[in-house]
């Protein structure tokens, strides 16, 4: 005679096996989710800290001074451009662990008297389509710059630098 | 033919109802994954920085008494239009009247001038 002592724990394994496949396939879909989660805040921290860097490079000491990025441009000073950016970039309270490398470019934008023309201002190095931000400021030049021959400098302009910013 | 012998019940239904919770604790998890995703990605997308810089260039000039400036205008529409996919546009006067909009984000604002 066929013993069926058994029949409710073989449903009761059946049942628990399902539920257990269920859950882990929840927790491995959470986990998935938790790392595009963890991509955007560092995409925004950084957005944020390049925003914040250029703010600071574009106001001025005192009234009536010019801004740090104005001069650079105006006086092609490529090189304090870089270490004064790569400075706030990188200012740190001192404790904690480091950051690591940023990698950027910087073009400026302008419009002359046909088209919107590029100027490459700094290039740290090649950007290889790593995960980067794009952050972008307003430059005031009440002076001429020879960095954009083709610019009409009789009046004040306004340029667009844009920063595309990346960790190494 | 034996009887079924039921004194395991109790520890049937109550695997059933442990896992059944595992199962809902697990969904509010994935949940407030994706809460911290949103946040971050709405944050990103508001254009706070976009807005106060187009501001400070504004009364850039307007410190400058240079509103009326003829390139100013069409640069600050022209490249905001190439370069951030906005709209922007001012008109100078008693109250400098400033308008943004990058199709999420809409900002007005009529302002007497200063920071």
């Amino acid at each position: 005679m066929v013993n069926d002592d058994g029949q409710l724990y073989t449903i009761e394994g059946i049942a628990a096996a399902l539920m257990i496949v269920v859950t882990a396939y929840l927790v491995v879909s959470t986990t998935t989710v938790l790392t595009q989660q963890d991509v955007h805040i560092i995409d925004l921290q950084l957005q944020q800290l390049g925003n914040d860097a250029l703010a600071m490079m574009d106001t001025p000491n005192k009234y009536w001074d010019k801004s740090n990025l104005s001069i650079f441009i105006e006086g092609n000073k490529t090189n304090e451009f870089h270490n004064q950016f790569l400075a706030y970039l990188n200012a740190e309270s001192g404790s904690g662990m480091i950051t690591g490398n940023y990698e950027y470019n910087a073009t400026i934008y302008y419009q002359n008297s046909t088209e919107i023309n590029s100027y490459v201002f700094y290039e740290s190095q090649e950007y290889y389509r790593e995960n980067s931000v794009k952050v972008r400021r307003w430059v005031f030049l009440s002076d001429s710059s020879p960095l954009l021959p083709d610019l009409d400098f009789s009046v004040n302009r306004t340029v667009l630098l844009e920063v595309q910013l990346w960790r190494e | 033919m034996a009887r079924i012998n039921n004194d395991g019940q109790w520890i049937v239904m109550l695997g059933f109802i442990i896992s059944i919770i595992l199962v809902f604790l697990a969904l509010i998890v994935n949940q407030s994954a994706l809460v911290g995703k949103t946040t971050s990605e709405s944050v990103l997308e508001f254009p706070k920085s976009e807005i106060q810089d187009l501001r400070a260039e504004i009364m850039e000039y307007y410190w400058t008494d240079d509103l009326n400036n003829p390139y100013f205008l069409p640069d600050l529409h022209r490249l905001s239009l190439e370069r951030k996919g906005s709209v922007v546009y001012y008109v100078p006067g008693e109250r400098i009247e400033i308008h943004y909009n990058n199709g999420f984000t809409e900002y007005n604002e009529k302002t007497l001038g200063g920071n």
